[in-house]
């Protein structure tokens, strides 16, 4: 899957040192929240799109609240996100997509 | 002594080497308070410890600042910067459920209140600090008899008014998020110097502070307009009314002593950061609200 951040999936960050394997893709992660955040996510998005495989991933915002633009194939979708202090999602929903269709 | 903002262990006055090669190597072990404290404060890139130290410097130098600016500035950027805390946006105008979690978790902060505060008093030898405690704790818990209610029969009415009785409200455990913070101010108070904690705590009243409008915050803790008119009940406006009236002078009172009783007993870098510490733990407790609130979303 093809990401917009260099750093930690979630936040960029490039402190920490955590590496898990989500999706079958080994991703760097700044710690344990994170990783957390970022399962949550992606089984979210899966459930809202009904969508087998994501071929990319775009974050952006901080943690007062994130958008992540989704793609998979020619489909796209657009969510605005928060988590709970143990990364669990706190809000989850569609938002008007940016990439065009 | 100086503290780490994340985990309070200390380290000598003015020590920011050391504390920026602890920071560094908790973050190397992905320990995710450190972590975080480092993103949101000073740098989201991995840097060597030599390199962060003129940036922890700035971070917790006052300038020619008193304490109480550099706490309310800092206070501001966190809860009332340009993207308010999310509870904070949901308060302007809220929902049912974003009362009724602000009922049901805020209880249990308000029983921890009472211990910190009851520690301050029996640490301090200040009478003026006594004197402080004593009326802040009667306002917010004993209550001036039938008339002048505490703010935590208030905040029962508040859940009662909206549907939901007090026993129901006093039963319900706290959220993960309200217990750690609880937890984490309860040590807090019985460990650090009292100015550090009377820092801690009564910063938090600056949520309700109207004055920090002037101040450089966004937005107020509530939109002023729902005081009046039928948007809320009546209940949930004498609970709002009660913390719009009373925690200017709170939080403004306490940070003029504690600021002035930091300098007096040389203790500004520990109360600085058990003050970081303390917001942080606040952060996530008012995420436990908007959490409680889901629900009653239903």
């Amino acid at each position: 899957m093809k990401h917009n951040y260099e750093g930690c999936a979630i936040c960029n960050s490039t402190w920490g040192n955590v590496w898990a394997e989500v999706e079958g893709e080994k991703l760097f992660f700044c710690c344990e929240i994170c990783v957390a955040q970022y399962r949550g996510l992606i089984e979210r998005v899966r459930q809202a799109t009904g969508w087998s495989q994501l071929d990319s991933i775009e974050i952006s915002g901080d943690r007062r609240g994130r958008t992540c633009e989704v793609a998979a194939g020619t489909a796209h979708a657009r969510f605005l996100f928060s988590f709970n202090s143990e990364g669990k999602i706190l809000r989850f929903q569609p938002a008007a997509s940016l990439a065009p269709r | 002594m100086t503290k780490c903002p994340a985990c309070r262990v200390g380290f000598a006055r003015g020590d920011f080497p050391a504390l920026a090669e602890h920071l560094v190597h908790r973050a190397e072990e992905s320990d995710s308070d450190h972590v975080r404290w480092l993103n949101q404060n000073l740098t989201r890139t991995k840097s060597e410890a030599k390199s962060l130290v003129p940036s922890l410097e700035a971070f917790f130098d006052l300038g020619s600042a008193s304490l109480t600016s550099w706490v309310k500035a800092r206070f501001i950027a966190k809860f009332f910067g340009k993207a308010p805390h999310p509870f904070v946006v949901a308060l302007q105008h809220p929902s049912r459920a974003t009362l009724l979690g602000y009922v049901v978790e805020h209880q249990h902060f308000l029983r921890q209140w009472v211990r910190s505060c009851a520690f301050i008093m029996a640490r301090t030898d200040r009478p003026e600090v006594v004197q402080y405690e004593l009326d802040n704790l009667t306002t917010e818990y004993g209550g001036f008899g039938p008339d002048r209610p505490s703010h935590y029969e208030l905040l029962l009415r508040m859940g009662e008014s909206l549907g939901v009785d007090r026993a129901k409200v006093l039963s319900t455990p706290a959220l993960p998020a309200t217990r750690r913070a609880i937890e984490e101010w309860n040590e807090i108070a019985t460990r650090e110097h009292w100015v550090a904690v009377l820092t801690a705590m009564h910063s938090l009243e600056l949520i309700a502070n109207r004055n920090l409008v002037d101040e450089g915050a966004s937005v107020h803790y509530f939109d002023p307009a729902i005081l009046s008119g039928n948007e809320i009940p009546p209940a949930a406006q004498s609970f709002l009314r009660e913390g719009y009236e009373a925690d200017v002078g709170h939080s403004d009172e306490a940070l003029a002593l504690a600021s002035r009783f930091a300098g007096e007993l040389e203790v500004v870098e520990e109360v600085q950061s058990v003050f970081l510490r303390s917001m942080d733990l606040f952060d996530d407790y008012l995420i436990a609200r908007l959490e409680r609130a889901a629900d009653f979303e239903a």
